[in-house]
């Protein structure tokens, strides 16, 4: 009896993960095809004649490569900016009761139950403002996009990186000023290296909703200098007929870095997201 | 010891007035670091925020946008426009807007938070191939969520492959249906939505489990409870602060979700239908497209309202099983 439920709960298991996974393997097949396959309608699972040229053609068929470069650069940048702040506030959250810390820590939260859209155009009026006030382009640019998003996810980031270091004794950072550190020292010899798991997890939560944004990239960006992948992608649909065979391909290709991302930090990313959610 | 004590006080006092001084250091260092932080949300959270509220009071429109800060003020106008006239574009579809965003969130938010504990709890079992399911399941929560937007589009089309197991293979139904147009849309927004979202709900509640001890469930046994027994008596009241949390973020995720239907309907400029329009995707798309950022304004503020009233609600609901640190 145990062992007939022992094998179904494990048979139950592995349908469910066939039916997690599939979606994501009929993108990679699809992104195989032909588009004149693609549009008769795929129904069975081999690939008769695999497109690599695909992924090649993605790339020339409209400017997939700068789409990716501006992604990348304002992940990137935003995630630095972002885990910097986040890890200073972060600590002074998690260390110090100062006067104003609790409404600092409410605020950090109810950030986020402020509709974006809230924002959206304000921001975009904000931007024109500088440029006609003192002759600083906001729109259209690096730096605006990655101030948007830096601002935007350093809250959250907050929030996870503080149960962390509310996780590291105390006690470690004074006998570390016994021994003759002052305050910065302490924290940036002691407190620091012991919580690089949690930077990473915070780092990698940032690059992922970062890479994932859509609305503001949509209003604050209008030219493909600028514009970043999720923006591009719809060009594959209705801008020239529409290659679904190129959507998919590209849909994989940006799917793929997150992945990989994702397994390679694996480890310390699911430890530091939950320590924040199960601890409370 | 009277001896002793005398000569204590007035250092007692001294170290008060050293304690102060210390204590203004230490604030003083969690300041500085929380300043940068500060200013940030300020310029780009609380500024543009008033000015949204501001917004909502002003005329804005093609005409008076660029000269905004001296664009007339017309009162709770906007506000009047967005709940009484039924022309106004931007209230035009905010009904449907309203009933699909409420029936996504519920049953999104439900479904994610059932599937993400039973399948943690299938997880938490000991099998052949454990760390290869769990690393597969967080799959699609991975994948960029307009990514799920355009690779669901595809695949519910009429001839496409959902379709095809459907109605070829399983032949559950009689004729393919349409999954983008009517109806069914809401179907074809909230599936794939529970897709991306519970694999982090699965991760965060099997985190949880393993930190309910085994004796809780040895002393259970031993009491005869059954297995149903000790999930409601065990398993569900040491979950509930973590469910509490988890419940927050995906109500504020799923009320204010915005890529998925963008990406799966005309890509962000189409309208995805009477039964596919979210709130956010209404707001944006009528705003910006009628130049109607008055009252567009007026509905994001009473979007944030109604918000913190949920937030309020939960607040009451969940306090007790809250610590804060």
């Amino acid at each position: 009896m145990k062992k007939i439920e022992y094998y179904s709960l494990n048979t139950l298991t592995w349908v469910i993960v066939a039916f997690v996974v599939f979606p994501i393997i009929w993108m990679v097949k699809v992104s195989l095809h032909k588009n004149g396959e693609i549009l008769q309608g795929i129904t069975s699972m081999a690939i008769p004649d695999p497109q690599w040229l695909n992924y090649k053609n993605l790339w020339e068929t409209i400017n997939f490569g700068q789409y990716f470069k501006n992604s990348l650069l304002i992940c990137t940048s935003t995630m630095f900016i972002s885990c910097f702040l986040a890890v200073l506030a972060g600590y002074a959250l998690a260390r110090y009761k100062f006067p104003g810390s609790g409404l600092f820590g409410m605020s950090v939260i109810g950030t986020q139950m402020i509709p974006g859209i809230m924002f959206l155009l304000p921001i975009y009026l904000l931007f024109l403002n500088i440029k006609d006030t003192f002759g600083l382009p906001m729109v259209d640019t690096y730096w605006g996009m990655i101030l948007v998003y830096s601002a935007f996810y350093t809250p959250m980031s907050i929030w996870i990186i503080r149960s962390f270091f509310v996780s590291i004794p105390k006690e470690l950072e004074e006998s570390a000023r016994i021994d003759g550190c002052n305050r910065i020292q302490a924290f940036v010899r002691i407190i620091l290296p012991l919580s690089i798991p949690g930077i990473i997890a915070m780092c990698v939560y940032i690059f992922l909703t970062a890479w994932d944004e859509l609305m503001f990239a949509w209003v604050l960006t209008t030219t493909p200098e600028v514009q970043t992948i999720p923006v591009g992608i719809r060009l594959f649909v209705g801008q020239y007929t529409n290659r679904y065979d190129l959507l998919m391909s590209a849909a994989t290709v940006v799917t793929l870095p997150v992945i990989i991302t994702f397994f390679l930090s694996q480890k310390y990313f699911i430890s530091g997201m939950t320590a924040g959610a199960v601890k409370g | 010891m009277e001896i002793s004590r005398i000569p204590d006080a007035p250092e007692a006092k001294q170290s008060f007035g050293i304690r102060l001084k210390k204590g203004f250091r230490e604030y003083r260092i969690a300041y500085l670091f929380i300043l940068p932080t500060f200013i940030f949300m300020l310029l780009v959270h609380v500024l543009p925020m008033i000015q949204g509220i501001v917004m909502s009071f002003l005329k804005l429109n093609q005409f008076t946008l660029s000269q905004y800060l001296k664009a007339p003020f017309i009162g709770l106008k906007n506000y009047s426009e967005l709940l009484f006239n039924e022309s106004n574009p931007v209230r035009q579809g905010l009904g449907y807007a309203l009933r699909n965003t409420a029936i996504y969130s519920v049953v999104v938010t439900i479904s994610v938070m059932v599937i993400g504990l039973l399948v943690a709890m299938l997880l938490n079992r000991d099998f052949p191939g454990r760390g290869i399911a769990r690393a597969a399941m967080l799959l699609p929560w991975v994948v960029p969520s307009y990514v799920v937007g355009v690779l669901w589009g595809f695949m519910w089309q009429k001839e496409g492959i959902i379709n095809y197991i459907l109605v070829d293979i399983l032949h559950l139904m009689a004729e393919k249906p349409f999954w983008l147009i009517g109806q069914n849309t809401i179907w074809a927004i909230i599936i794939p939505t529970v897709w991306r979202s519970w694999p982090f709900i699965m991760v965060v509640f099997l985190a949880g489990l393993q930190t309910i001890p085994d004796d809780l469930y040895e002393a259970a046994k031993i009491d005869g409870a059954g297995r149903l027994r000790q999930f409601f008596t065990i398993t569900i009241p040491m979950l509930k602060p973590i469910m509490a949390v988890q419940l927050l973020f995906q109500i504020i995720n799923n009320v204010y979700s915005y890529n998925i239907v963008a990406m799966m309907f005309g890509n962000g400029s189409g309208y995805p239908g009477k039964w596919g329009d979210l709130l956010m995707t209404a707001l944006t798309r009528q705003t910006f497209g009628y130049w109607s950022f008055g009252v567009g304004a007026a509905a994001s503020f009473l979007l944030m309202a109604a918000m913190l009233i949920i937030v309020g609600v939960w607040y009451r609901i969940f306090r007790s099983e809250l610590r804060v640190e």
